[in-house]
């Protein structure tokens, strides 16, 4: 099956959001990962073929006056209406470079060193963590890590949902970085079960 | 072949709320009568205060009789119906009266008169359009009497609000006139009611305790309510809640004037050559059974009436007993009481030990109480916050988001906010439409083979409006609690089956659009009676159980009045 | 004349049951179908209900325990629905209410584990906390799905089935097996059955001074269990 191409519409929108929500235009940084890449597929860890964990990510060329960061990570083909949201973290901290694999899901375990204060909102499933592709058989999806540079300290509570986010940031971003992998789950496949 | 019995004066079909009212003014007068019921007699003995039973195991409800005769149900005409998935109505001596909420409330007078005020007050350009509201045939005044009766008869609490003509603050300004006040004080209000009916003040509205047919002090030998909390579905484990089986059919059947036959499934009602009703044929089992009578009185809830006379076809009823004017289940309604308003406050309530009938109302808001000029809708809604929490219940209670709904934050979330959550009930004015209506359903039947009944209803867009505007009163009422959650309900689309259904046999003069007279007998076939909200033309802003039972007692005493000119 | 009722449970064995107790007797926990069996901590075996179940091996008795187990832990703030007596719960509602589940329990079970050991890599009674726990999300909202792990339906409903049972035998009263020690209505703060509350009753309760009263409502004397049907 083709890949259909809404990667570009699609992050052209959201980096118009992103600039009409910013004083001025945002500043384009590099998103990268050790274990993805744009175009590519990702690996299975990172849905629920696999042990569903949030991929890691890094940044660089942020923006000086950044003061805090926030990810999130949807499919613009999926959702009613899209975008269907598998991740959105928010209050990471100016000084990190980058997400570790794995973030916590549960409350009580804490953030990784260098991401106190890291906070998360309700994804599609109304649950505060990452959620990874589920795509329907045989269907390719492709999903949109958006990393936004915000020029405060915003402090914004826990659950926020994508709609709330995207409000409380608005005329504070000052910078964003985008990758997207895509999925498409294994198909059934006899030997993988032992 | 089936057993011929030895006739009755007078056979009664179904002896719930509505019937099991009847038959004390019946057998009181000296008529022989016989109560079939499908179910059977129950005590308190059967009503444990036990969550996973009433409410989970739907006991005492899985009485055979209601589940194979669940109703389909689809929104308009242009659909399909599906089968219910389970039947709101208990087949019992008592009938549903036996777990019910037993909230029991008088129609305000409005309600009787819906067509005549509202083009008094608005022009009669605002009487919704596809609606078929008629006025009643008569008025409050007319039953007040009856609501007397029963009130003292099954016991009712309550606080009274107007004392001819004499408004009590305490209870509701707005209520039709009473010749006197309730046989016993409202239930006791919990320190949250307290809370609640404060602020109400604060907002000027006007709150008061509700009335309930349940025992709030001794009465009639039964004591009153204990507050066990397992009330809402269940019956009553010290014989407090009021339902006939405790009150008004022991009294029947002491005169020695009433026999009660049970487990007794009526399948259709015979008719002679002149369209008059002969009597009813039952099944016990796989026994069938002739009951022959001089009256038949049908009182087995709103479908299976409508039902009873659609199956009951004949040469001199072709379309179903008194339905030669094809208006047996016209003019059908489900109550609109959805489109709740719930919340989460940040102290306890203290619900554990709460009854849905205890609680603090607002009618501020019901009925024509209040100026309709500029809005969109007529009538109103009632608002009811009552205290009702049960432990798997309360478990089961939203998170609003702050947890997946289980693991160790979950528990502690519940352990922090069991006794948090809270909950209004509203109940609106529903009004009869062309497009909602009752009748049998072309594909399914019950075991026997008869057709169970189709409910072709979607909420209008009257009734939707009164939700929404219903819905901002209670958000506001939250507010002012300081609750730091609220969820509203969706204001309404398929109608369904529901526990307050009204209309299929609607009360009326007209005999082109009503089934039955202003006494309760068929236009048709005038030795036949319904008793039940079936004949009720509109819903008013709150239940229909203590309506359904004044106009019973008023048909069976207008029987007995009347016995010669219907009978013979 | 009864109609009839189904899967109706003898007497006896409810009495069987209520009777097999929590305290001393060996440890249930099933050690599966390995060699050795599994590893339980010593106080944890002692509180566990233990006893015969009559609709579930051994095996999926350990991975429906485990995932129970997640759903209500046992942790600082006390015990949860494994000691609450749910999994002898449900088993009990198998023989008698649910009896039309027995075939998605086993079904649900089975695909429970396919999907841990396919996604995860291990059995799931073998996964950490928190990978049952994320194996466990996924099921819920549906997302356990693929190399033939075979829910019925969506595992979604599966979670919700599992869920709902586990939530009557920790909250529900326990003559049906569960909330055992009243385990689950201590996690609320339910202060439990009563037959009358006096206004004084009502006022400690508001106070947070009504000591909880511990007793299934069928301790009352004058309830019988009609259960089923006429």
């Amino acid at each position: 099956m083709t890949a259909s191409r809404p990667l570009s519409s699609a992050l052209l929108a959201v980096m118009l959001a992103a600039s009409a929500a910013a004083a001025q235009t945002p500043t384009a940084f590099i998103v990268e990962s050790p274990t993805m890449t744009t175009g590519e597929m990702m690996p299975r860890d990172y849905s629920p073929d696999g042990r569903n964990v949030s991929p890691p990510l890094s940044w660089r060329g942020l923006p000086a006056s950044t003061r805090s960061l926030a990810v999130l990570c949807q499919d613009h083909g999926a959702g009613n209406p899209p975008p269907w949201v598998h991740w959105i973290i928010y209050n990471i901290p100016a000084h990190a470079t980058g997400l570790p694999e794995g973030i916590p899901f549960d409350s009580s375990d804490p953030m990784p060193p260098g991401l106190e204060g890291a906070t998360q909102g309700s994804n599609g499933w109304g649950l505060p963590m990452y959620r990874g592709p589920a795509p329907p058989a045989e269907s390719l999806h492709h999903y949109h890590f958006a990393v936004f540079a915000l020029d405060a300290e915003l402090d914004l509570p826990p659950g926020l949902t994508r709609a709330q986010l995207l409000d409380a940031i608005e005329g504070h971003v000052i910078g964003q970085g985008d990758m997207t992998p895509h999925y498409q789950r294994h198909p059934a496949s006899a030997d993988l079960i032992p | 072949m089936a057993t011929q019995l030895r006739s009755a004066d007078v056979v009664v079909v179904g002896l719930g709320a509505a019937g099991g009212v009847a038959v004390q003014p019946l057998a009181e007068a000296g008529l022989d009568v016989v109560g079939l019921e499908a179910g059977t007699w129950l005590d308190r003995r059967d009503f444990a205060p036990d969550e996973i039973r009433n409410n989970y195991r739907s006991w005492p409800m899985l009485v055979k009789k209601t589940e194979q005769e669940r109703p389909t149900s689809r929104a308009t005409s242009a659909q399909t119906a599906n089968r219910i998935g389970s039947h709101p109505m208990m087949n019992a001596v008592g009938g549903t009266a036996l777990h019910y909420w037993a909230q029991s409330w008088r129609l305000n007078p409005w309600d009787f008169q819906v067509v005549s005020r509202t083009t008094q007050r608005y022009g009669a350009s605002r009487i919704p359009a596809g609606s078929t509201v008629e006025d009643w045939p008569f008025g409050y005044d007319e039953l007040e009497p009856y609501y007397d009766r029963v009130e003292h008869e099954i016991g009712v609490s309550g606080q009274a609000g107007n004392i001819r003509g004499e408004i009590d603050g305490r209870g509701n300004r707005f209520e039709g006139p009473r010749k006197r006040g309730y046989p016993m004080p409202a239930l006791r209000w919990t320190a949250f009611n307290e809370r609640m009916a404060d602020v109400a003040r604060g907002l000027a509205w006007h709150p008061f305790p509700g009335p309930a047919a349940i025992n709030s002090t001794a009465y009639q030998g039964r004591p009153g309510c204990g507050y066990h909390g397992f009330c809402n579905k269940g019956g009553c484990p010290v014989d407090a809640k009021n339902s006939p089986h405790l009150t008004t059919i022991p009294r029947a059947v002491d005169t020695g004037n009433l026999r009660v036959v049970t487990r007794a499934h009526v399948t259709t009602i015979e008719v002679d050559a002149n369209g008059r009703a002969t009597g009813v044929n039952y099944l016990i089992g796989n026994n069938e059974y002739f009951q022959p009578a001089k009256v038949v009185l049908i009182a087995s809830y709103t479908y299976e009436n409508t039902r009873l006379l659609l199956l009951s076809k004949s040469p001199a009823y072709p379309n179903g007993l008194s339905n030669n004017h094809g208006q047996v289940g016209r003019h059908y309604l489900s109550h609109h009481q959805g489109a709740g308003v719930g919340a989460l406050l940040p102290y306890d309530t203290g619900a554990w030990y709460g009854l849905p009938a205890q609680g603090v109302a607002v009618d501020d808001f019901a009925d024509d109480n209040f100026d309709h000029s500029g809005l969109e809708f007529i009538g109103g809604g009632n608002l009811w916050a009552m205290s009702d929490r049960r432990p798997i219940s309360a478990a089961n209670m939203s998170t609003y988001g702050r947890s997946r709904g289980w693991g160790s934050e979950w528990k502690r979330f519940i352990r922090e906010n069991g006794d948090r959550t809270h909950s209004f009930y509203i109940q609106k004015t529903t009004l009869p439409y062309e497009a909602n209506y009752l009748d049998l359903d072309p594909q399914v039947t019950d075991p026997l083979g008869f057709p169970v009944i189709r409910i072709t209803g979607q909420y209008q867009e009257n009734e939707r409006a009164i939700a929404t505007f219903t819905q901002d009163k209670a958000v506001e009422w939250y507010r002012e609690l300081g609750a730091t959650e609220i969820t509203r309900g969706g204001v309404g689309g398929s109608m369904g089956a529901s526990t307050h259904a009204y209309g299929g046999t609607r009360m009326g003069d007209d005999p082109e659009t009503n089934v039955v007279d202003r006494w309760g007998f068929s236009h048709e076939a005038p030795n036949v009676g319904v008793l039940g909200a079936s004949v009720m033309g509109t819903s008013g802003a709150r239940n229909p159980t203590l309506t359904a039972q004044a106009l019973s007692w008023r048909t069976a005493q207008h029987l007995v009045d009347a016995w010669s000119d219907i009978a013979d | 004349m009864a109609d009839p009722t189904p899967n109706r449970t003898p007497i006896s064995r409810r009495d069987l049951l209520k009777s097999a107790g929590a305290a001393g007797a060996a440890a249930l926990i099933p050690g599966g179908v390995t060699a050795e069996p599994a590893v339980v901590p010593a106080e944890r075996a002692a509180v566990v209900p233990t006893g015969p179940l009559m609709n579930l091996t051994a095996q999926e008795t350990e991975i429906l325990g485990a995932m129970v187990d997640r759903l209500i832990p046992s942790d600082d703030m006390g015990p949860g629905a494994l000691e609450a007596g749910a999994v002898r719960f449900i088993d009990r509602a198998l023989s008698e209410a649910e009896s039309d589940s027995v075939d998605t329990y086993r079904t649900g079970i089975a695909a429970l584990d396919r999907y841990s050991r396919y996604s995860r890599g291990a059995p799931f009674v073998e996964l950490s906390e928190r990978d049952k726990d994320s194996v466990l999300i996924d099921v819920q909202l549906g997302a356990a799905t693929g190399a033939e792990v075979g829910f019925v339906g969506s595992s979604g409903s599966f979670f919700n089935m599992v869920k709902s049972h586990t939530w009557q035998g920790t909250f529900g009263d326990p003559m049906y097996g569960g909330n055992i020690n009243f385990i689950g209505w201590d996690i609320l703060g339910y202060p439990g059955v009563r037959m009358r509350v006096s206004d004084e009753d009502q006022r400690d309760m508001e106070a947070g001074q009504l000591p909880p009263a511990r007793r299934s409502a069928y301790e009352y004397g004058q309830f019988q269990m009609t259960g089923g049907e006429e």
